[in-house]
């Protein structure tokens, strides 16, 4: 393993006081805070005005008028002029209207784009799922596939083991050893299935976790044809009647009092349950991006020969150290402005 | 010109955006194309402006030692370095050469070696040498796409001990890549014929590189840009506790439900939640499988009907508010 | 007397220094990530109709992978990336790596010479205990060739296009344009053979998408799976789980693992510890503090109204 350059190292150490820097926003706003935002600000922009020029810039516009033959002959032009366009505006106040022609470029093509991707997607595949067959039926894990033809046998196994597999406790490779046990002898009950030897103890031990009637395998799966999932079909009716409780919600043009006002407020109570979602995993989302900074300076990303040599925790003590120094004396300096008054020195 | 240019503009481009979808013609594909194309080359041109505007807010600051005028020079410092540093230096005046190739005379030097290929120990074939001339003491060899194997190890440095390395070859056909495992570093790859008893000198000098994969652009990025972005986000997370313990209050019935499904969501989504009860994860992927998903399937068809609106509103000319106000 | 000093306990409560809290979550975050509740993670069914669908991947399929992001949202994507790479290489799948997030590229550079080029898993990893199905995959990757994937032979890196829904739409028309005909290496896409003949998304066998937020999964529902058909798979920041929840019961979306815990149960079904299964740890308490303190918050508003209204009632 090869050691880290000093300057690679140093850049370990520079990562880690940032961080710290930036954390120290949580006492209060100082300038080992701003140092830190102006430093990121700054390498930031130049960051992205280089990544847009080398990746997009250059090769779909510079490169096609340098290469073109008579490069104010070709629609890449229209282009470089619409760019010129956008920077016009920023130069000069009195032409700024000019930069209303790219605007509306813009503006247009992504209206066009969205107009036709929500439509298909948000509006008519959700109008799809919504009115979906609500009458829900176990799967039969003793269904045979017995056609004569080829095809259509091959298809109706593809079918039966597709739907095993959607049941809690069978992957798709369970599902073929169940489907084949079954062909062998059919089950009597969903223990036999546990009882297949063909499994592995641990394909076993995760079948037997996910049984449930609720909402495990015994709510999803049966031994014979036609039986229904009583909670699915529940939570397909909640689902439905949720959905359109929401949309009465949103439906401003009629007031919401009496029968639709309940409704609506049913709406309201499905919507809270749904933030309330949001809200649970916007918590683990956020403490996540913390716990990422603590496995960065513990080198937790990074081999351990790597991790040995920048002596992350140090780094990270020492710089908290270095600040909680200098917020001191900045404190202390505040503090003494504060009681000097605003009379003397003066700033601008 | 002012206003109805733009909306002429609008029109013309909305209308082909959106019908395209429905016209299979390859005319009309490859028109969407050059549409999308300069769709793209005004986004990223945005990003130059906004840029720019950073720099014509925070200079009068600077000139006239405004509030915090210190920080806005370290600000407008560090983006000049950046810039120079992302600019590819290296490929001014062409690109540059990692290396070059000198073929010794054949038959120079007797080469005999075991042939990897037999089956069969004790058949030998003729081979000749490839000796690596590294410029760096941190360069990497492969042979053949892999770590050349010397006394029966891998051995991936150019360099045995403080000599050059010499690998023995058969003779044929062979490619020989030398780089550094560092980022910001060129590569020398190199594919030539070896005939028996001759010396294929590579004599490398990789040439340390400047812009988006430069050596000093990539330690910028990794060593300020990405801790300081990663931390950024990091501060939520005590922002949330803050706001979980002084805002989060069951007022009214709608709150209680919000902060019911959202304690059962953080507890069923964790380990700790099975701990508690092997039901909470199925209580949680159901709040999130119905209730969640009927409240978002609405959103989502509700968000999309405005979106086709207001769409259809910019494209024939209603909406103009994007276009300023004033005549 | 005694009401009194009460009071003056609800009072102080109320006007509680934030920062105390931010302390309790500091300590909350870094105490579990040095010792450990070692709970084990369960697998929910929307992890698993991910790992079921690349499972059905072949040797020689050719799958797109979009990894849109940043470094903030590393913690939670970057162990379902490495998890699922890791079933791509055990299975010698083919990879077209592409970003639409200007923030990602070095980044993700990086990670391909640390993770695709090179075998991330170490040669002394102890074997895992892991879900049954991985029984018949042995790991090979360790100590052999085929951990190390080749640049252009099994994987091209085409770099990052800016345009959100634009470059999107335009990978679903031509992906051979919309990458200029190169990959960000130089390297001609036709000259690449497994690549030459992949000119829309609709050609790679499944797309897997990891992402950070606009644009991402969302964009490529709305843009090119509605329109071409196309199998999507995708990890997202679990604060875009709930917005994406509909796209996989509607079944655009094949499968969706959102966040961190997502992750972790990723890294079980394929037997790799990584830094998913140290966060989701951490997660526990995190979660605790927080909840404790919604309780606590409510507590203290409650016996303040009820205070207020007796005060009033007086």
């Amino acid at each position: 393993m090869t050691d880290l350059p000093m300057i690679d190292l140093l850049g370990f150490w520079l990562g880690i006081f940032l961080t710290f820097c930036i954390l120290s926003f949580l006492y209060k706003d100082n300038p080992f805070y701003k140092f830190a935002e102006h430093l990121f600000i700054g390498v930031s922009i130049s960051y992205v005005i280089t990544q847009q020029y080398y990746n997009v810039l250059r090769p779909k516009l510079v490169d096609r008028l340098a290469h073109a033959d008579h490069w104010f002959w070709t629609w890449d032009v229209f282009a470089l002029i619409l760019v010129v366009l956008m920077f016009v505006k920023v130069m000069s106040s009195r032409l700024g209207w000019l930069g209303r022609y790219p605007l509306a470029f813009v503006v247009a093509l992504y209206a066009g784009l969205q107009i036709n991707g929500v439509a298909q997607a948000d509006l008519g595949q959700q109008i799809q799922r919504a009115t979906k067959n609500m009458d829900l039926r176990k799967v039969n894990v003793n269904k045979m596939c017995k056609q004569s033809d080829d095809d259509e046998r091959k298809a109706c196994i593809e079918r039966q083991e597709k739907a095993l597999a959607g049941v809690p406790g069978i992957s798709s490779v369970v599902a073929v050893k169940v489907r084949k046990g079954a062909e062998q002898k059919p089950f009597g009950s969903l223990d036999d299935i546990a009882k297949l030897a063909t499994l592995s103890e641990a394909e076993r031990s995760t079948f037997s976790a996910a049984r449930g009637s609720v909402i495990g395998t015994d709510a999803k799966a049966a031994t014979t044809s036609g039986q229904r999932d009583w909670f699915g079909i529940f939570s397909q009716i909640l689902l439905f009647i949720g959905l359109l409780a929401s949309l009465v919600y949103f439906y401003f043009s009629v007031e919401h009092k009496g029968t639709i006002g309940k409704i609506s407020r049913f709406g309201v109570w499905v919507l809270m349950i749904g933030f309330g979602a949001s809200f649970g995993l916007t918590v683990q989302g956020r403490i996540a991006l913390a716990i990422g900074r603590v496995q960065d300076v513990a080198g937790t990303n990074m081999t351990k020969h790597q991790a040995d040599q920048i002596h992350g925790p140090v780094v990270a003590l020492v710089s908290v150290g270095i600040i909680i120094a200098g917020l001191v004396i900045w404190e202390l300096r505040e503090k003494r402005k504060r009681q000097a008054g605003p009379t003397s020195g003066g700033e601008k | 010109m002012k206003k109805q240019v733009p909306i002429f503009i609008t029109l013309v481009v909305g209308f082909f955006a959106t019908l395209e979808f429905y016209l299979p013609y390859s005319g009309v594909s490859s028109v969407q194309e050059t549409l999308l194309r300069f769709g793209q080359v005004l986004a990223a041109s945005a990003f130059v402006l906004g840029g720019v505007n950073v720099i014509q807010v925070n200079y009068p600051i600077i000139r006239r030692r405004g509030a915090d005028w210190p920080f806005k020079l370290l600000l407008l410092c560090s983006a000049v370095a950046m810039g120079l540093v992302g600019v590819k230096w290296h490929e001014v005046g062409g690109k540059p050469a990692n290396g070059y190739v000198r073929a010794g005379a054949i038959g120079e030097r007797a080469c005999e070696m075991p042939d990897p290929k037999a089956k069969k120990p004790g058949k030998k074939v003729a081979c000749g040498y490839i000796r690596v001339e590294a410029g760096r003491e941190d360069a990497q060899v492969k042979l053949d796409g892999d770590a050349p194997v010397v006394n029966g190890k891998p051995h991936p440095s150019a360099w045995a001990g403080d000599q050059h390395l010499v690998l023995k070859v058969p003779v044929g056909k062979h490619k020989v890549d030398v780089s550094v495992e560092l980022a910001g570093y060129g590569k020398f790859e190199s594919e030539f014929h070896v005939e028996a008893g001759q010396t294929i000198a590579l004599n490398t000098d990789l040439v340390m590189l400047w812009g988006p994969t430069g050596r000093v652009y990539t330690w910028i990025y990794d060593h300020v840009f990405a801790p300081c972005n990663a931390t950024m986000f990091a501060l939520l997370a005590f922002f949330i506790a803050s706001a979980a313990f002084r805002a989060f209050r069951a007022r009214n019935t709608e709150a209680a439900l919000l902060l019911g499904a959202a304690i059962l969501i953080m507890l069923g989504r964790v380990p700790f939640g099975r701990a508690i009860s092997a039901s909470l994860p199925e209580v949680a992927d159901w709040i999130i499988d119905v209730p969640n998903n009927a409240g978002r399937r609405a959103i989502i068809m509700g968000a999309a009907l405005g979106a086709i609106a207001t769409g259809l509103r910019v494209i024939v000319g209603l909406e103009r508010s994007h276009l300023g106000a004033g005549e | 007397m005694a009401e009194a000093r009460k009071q003056d306990w609800i009072d102080k409560l109320h006007d509680f220094d934030r920062r105390w809290i931010f302390l309790a979550m500091g300590i909350a975050i870094i105490v579990p990530f040095f010792f450990p509740l070692g709970l084990p993670v369960q697998v929910s069914p929307m992890v698993r109709s991910v790992y079921d669908t690349v499972e059905e991947l072949h040797e020689g399929d050719v799958v797109f992978l979009s990894l849109d992001m940043d470094p903030a949202s590393v913690p939670e994507l970057q162990p379902f990336y490495k998890a699922v790479l890791l079933q791509l290489k055990q299975k010698r799948v083919k990879i077209a790596i592409a970003t639409t997030w200007y923030a990602a590229p070095p980044m993700l550079e990086r990670w391909i010479r640390e993770t695709v080029e090179a075998n991330f898993v170490p040669d002394d990893a102890p074997a895992e205990k892991g879900l049954p199905d991985r029984d018949h995959v042995k790991n090979k990757l360790a100590k052999s060739k085929e951990g190390r994937y080749v640049k252009n032979v099994d994987y091209v890196w085409l770099g990052f296009r800016e345009g959100k829904e634009a470059v999107i739409s335009g990978m679903g028309k031509d992906l051979h344009d919309t990458f200029d005909g190169r990959a960000a290496d130089g390297t001609k896409l036709s000259d690449i053979p497994w690549m030459k003949d992949r000119r829309q998304l609709k050609d790679f066998k499944l797309l897997i998408l990891v992402s950070a937020g606009f644009p991402g999964i969302k964009e490529y529902v709305q843009q090119v799976q509605a329109r071409y058909k196309l199998r999507m798979v995708g990890s997202c920041t679990a604060v875009s789980t709930t917005d994406l929840t509909p796209y996989y019961d509607s079944g655009q979306l094949l499968g969706l693992a959102g966040g961190m815990t997502a992750a972790a149960e990723y890294e079980k079904l394929v037997n790799h510890r990584g830094s998913g299964t140290q966060g989701a740890e951490v997660l526990n308490v995190g979660h605790i503090v927080v909840i404790l303190a919604i309780i606590f918050g409510n507590i203290i508003f409650f016996v303040g109204r009820a205070r207020e209204r007796k005060r009033r009632a007086a």
